[in-house]
Parts: structure tokens; C-alpha cells; sequence
């Protein structure tokens, strides 16, 4: 049985983290929950399909915040959508 | 399930008994195995473990209802990317839906493996808590 071919490092890192977002949103209320879900598998697509694989630097920047961003989520009294949102405002230049 | 048959009899003997510990003691001397399998039951799944056949069924449904998949394409040999046209955050997705089908938590590194129905099947088939 052939496995995946192999996830790259970051890859990995990246799914670990879309993971732990889905798992922190399971503790939530439903509605919370679906919008917590529906928030997080955007930008991640979103994300997927704009930056350039080999930006590595800016990535790492990405999976910084992202794992700040899911600490926070963490805690029972935040629904974090307000704190998703408001870090969505950051644009870097080289964005398209 | 020769606990199951036998839990109508064991309710209806406890629930008629004037005095219930008297009763539950009374059946336990007559069939103490049967009891005692019966009232393990809602701690642990060991004696009712699933049957491949159930896990398969049950992660072939797990899949068909997946938003993006194509449910007509869903087989036991199904791969996610190749076969279902998944992504990498899809597959994430999946074997998270697949998590809570079965009431277990995967870990990251196995989790990261898992890519097509065989090998779904194959870890939740041998993992001992698979309910």
C-alpha cells in the first residue's frame, strides 16, 4: 500500500495547524463551531492558493500568527471569530 | 451479543424484584460471565468490538457525505486525492469527520498518512477503541 508521497516540513506544520483549529472548533458551541469552520477553511484556501509555495519567510510568518491565533481560540470565554477577523486586516504588498 | 440476548431476561427479572440487589445477586450466581459482560458494556466496546465489514460500511458514508466528494466515485479502495479529487486540507478534513465517527483521536503523524480508504480502514479496523 503506497502512502502519500512525502509532505514536505512546512506541510506539514500547515496541516498540523488546520488541524488543531478543526479540533478547538469541535469544543465549541455548534454555531460557533460552523463559523469558526467556515472562517478558517477560507483563509486557508485562500492562502493556499495565493502565496507562492518557495515564500518561505512569509509562511513561517503565517504558521506564527496561525498558532498564536489558535492559543487564543483556546480559551473557553473567546469565540474568536473577532480576533480571525481582525488579523485578516494585514495585507502584505506582494499579495495579488 | 450473547449479552445483548440475554439483558431483556436480566431487566425483567431486576425490575420485578421487590428487592434489587437481592435480584442483580440472584442472576449473577445463575450466569455471573453473562452479567458481568452485560454490565461492562457501557464502559468499554472490547466484547462488542466492530466487525470490518461496519468499519468499512460506516467510512464509506463518512465520505459520501463529504461536501466535495463525488459520492458515485466513493469505493473501499477509494484514494482521497486521486480517486476523490481531494486537497491536502480536504483530506484534514476527512480524517477528522473520520475521528468522530468512530470516536477516536488520531495523531498528527498518523493522521498525516492516512490518504485513501484502505489505509482508513486498516487504522480504524485495528485500533482497539474504535466504537
Amino acid at each position: 500500500m503506497a502512502s502519500r508521497s512525502k509532505l514536505s516540513g512546512i506541510q506539514r506544520q500547515v496541516l498540523a495547524l488546520y488541524r488543531g483549529f478543526l479540533r478547538t472548533a469541535r469544543l465549541k458551541s455548534p454555531e460557533e463551531r460552523h463559523r469558526i469552520e467556515s472562517v478558517v477553511s477560507a483563509e486557508f484556501r485562500e492562502n493556499a492558493r495565493n502565496i507562492d509555495r518557495k515564500n518561505f519567510v512569509y509562511i513561517e510568518y503565517l504558521l506564527r500568527r496561525g498558532k498564536k491565533q489558535l492559543e487564543q481560540l483556546k480559551d473557553p470565554d473567546i469565540t474568536g471569530l473577532s480576533t480571525l477577523e481582525i488579523n485578516k486586516v494585514y495585507k502584505p504588498l506582494n499579495l495579488k | 451479543m450473547a449479552a445483548a440476548a440475554l439483558r431483556p431476561a436480566i431487566l425483567r427479572r431486576i425490575r420485578l424484584s421487590p428487592s434489587p440487589a437481592a435480584a442483580a445477586g440472584a442472576a449473577a450466581a445463575s450466569q455471573p460471565h453473562a452479567l458481568a459482560r452485560w454490565l461492562a458494556r457501557p464502559m468499554s466496546s472490547h466484547d462488542a468490538h466492530l466487525t470490518r465489514d461496519e468499519v468499512v460500511d460506516r467510512l464509506l458514508d463518512v465520505l459520501k457525505c463529504h461536501p466535495k466528494v463525488d459520492p458515485s466515485k466513493v469505493s473501499p479502495e477509494a484514494h482521497f486525492e486521486k480517486d476523490l479529487g481531494l486537497d491536502s486540507l480536504d483530506t484534514v478534513e476527512v480524517v477528522m469527520a473520520i475521528e468522530e465517527e468512530f470516536k477516536l483521536e488520531i495523531p498528527d503523524q498518523e493522521a498525516d498518512k492516512i490518504d485513501s480508504l484502505p489505509l482508513a480502514i486498516e487504522y480504524v479496523a485495528n485500533h482497539p477503541m474504535a466504537a
